[in-house]
């Protein structure tokens, strides 16, 4: 019969009391999750690896100063996303993306295939277009809106969740997802209407 | 709306963005060994100011009793130093070996009466003697 997995709090607080592997077991837990958020960020696997290691580093080091007011989940996000918006202030060149560093795995999903076939094989043939598209789009949007649609529309938080993440009112995340959905609607014109 | 969703939608599929599995199972050792070189390489100045700074580490106080311990702190201060002054207050006295004394206050000693000790009375009414209401 396998233990249940300690949940995050007590991780941190063994992390406090000076046990690192405490900290290995929330690294690997949150590792994938951060991944995604920096990655859609910052568009860059390199740059995303750099930064995670950075933010791990940072959490590490004033993981003593957690004092549990939030969830160690929405600490965690607050020190990325801030370190990610920092990096892409600091960085002036945007890179493009590669298209080989796409997943497999988008061509199972059924929205990916509604969107794309719709037994147009025109569309079909459009698949990279789309993805190339829609990361240059997501390049376009300010760090904060790329923030927001990244956490919401990538990554399925909450509003509520964002606000904390953000330090910002719920209201001030629903209007930045507005602004930044509209100018991404003119960006994906032509896949959003076929 | 329509368009609201598919939005939502397109965005959705970069989920499916991530890196292979063995990425993750690498990068945990990847940041221990990390962790360990920045140790290895921290300046000795920084180790010995942390060894210093965590000596003097303190649990986490709420800020009621905090700021309640700055009112007292702050209210035990301003009464000690109020205290200290009344101290000072009483000005310079001389008393001569022969029995003359020289007082800077205005207070002058009463006839010295034999056989008994120097008694001081003031050259008038007190100020908190007098009416409010005179005029």
């Amino acid at each position: 019969m396998e233990t249940p997995e300690p949940p995050d709090d007590e991780l941190v607080r063994r992390t406090q009391a000076g046990d690192a592997r405490a900290f290995d077991e929330l690294v690997v837990r949150f590792s994938p999750r951060l991944y995604g958020l920096v990655y859609h960020m910052t568009a860059s696997h390199e740059d995303t690896n750099d930064l995670l290691q950075d933010i791990f580093s940072k959490a590490y080091r004033s993981i003593k100063g957690f004092q549990g007011k939030s969830s160690f989940y929405t600490w965690m996000h607050t020190i990325a996303v801030n370190m990610a918006i920092n990096f892409l202030k600091k960085r002036n060149r945007r890179k493009t993306m590669s298209l080989d560093d796409v997943d497999n795995g988008i061509l199972n999903d059924p929205d990916f295939i509604e969107a794309t076939s719709n037994g147009d094989p025109s569309r079909e043939a459009n698949l990279g277009e789309l993805q190339k598209k829609l990361n240059e789009s997501m390049l376009k949007l300010s760090h904060d809106h790329r923030a927001v649609v990244t956490m919401f529309d990538i990554q399925g938080m909450p509003h509520a969740e964002i606000s904390k993440v953000l330090k910002i009112s719920e209201g001030t995340v629903r209007s930045r997802l507005f602004y930044a959905h509209r100018q991404l609607q003119n960006y994906l014109q032509e896949f959003i209407n076929k | 709306m329509d368009n609201e969703d598919s939005i939502t939608k397109l965005l959705r599929l970069k989920r499916y963005e991530q890196p292979p599995e063995e990425y993750f199972q690498n990068f945990l050792a990847e940041f221990q060994a990390r962790q360990r070189s920045e140790v290895i390489h921290r300046p000795l100045l920084q180790i010995a100011w942390d060894r210093f700074s965590s000596m003097f580490v303190m649990p986490p106080v709420p800020r009621m009793v905090m700021a309640s311990s700055f009112a007292a702190a702050l209210f035990a201060a301003v009464f000690v130093l109020s205290w200290a002054d009344d101290d000072d207050t009483p000005t310079s006295l001389t008393l001569a070996s022969s029995g003359a004394v020289r007082l800077d206050s205005g207070v002058r000693p009463a006839p010295a009466k034999t056989g008994s000790t120097v008694q001081y009375v003031l050259p008038a009414r007190p100020v908190s003697y007098a009416s409010a209401r005179s005029f």
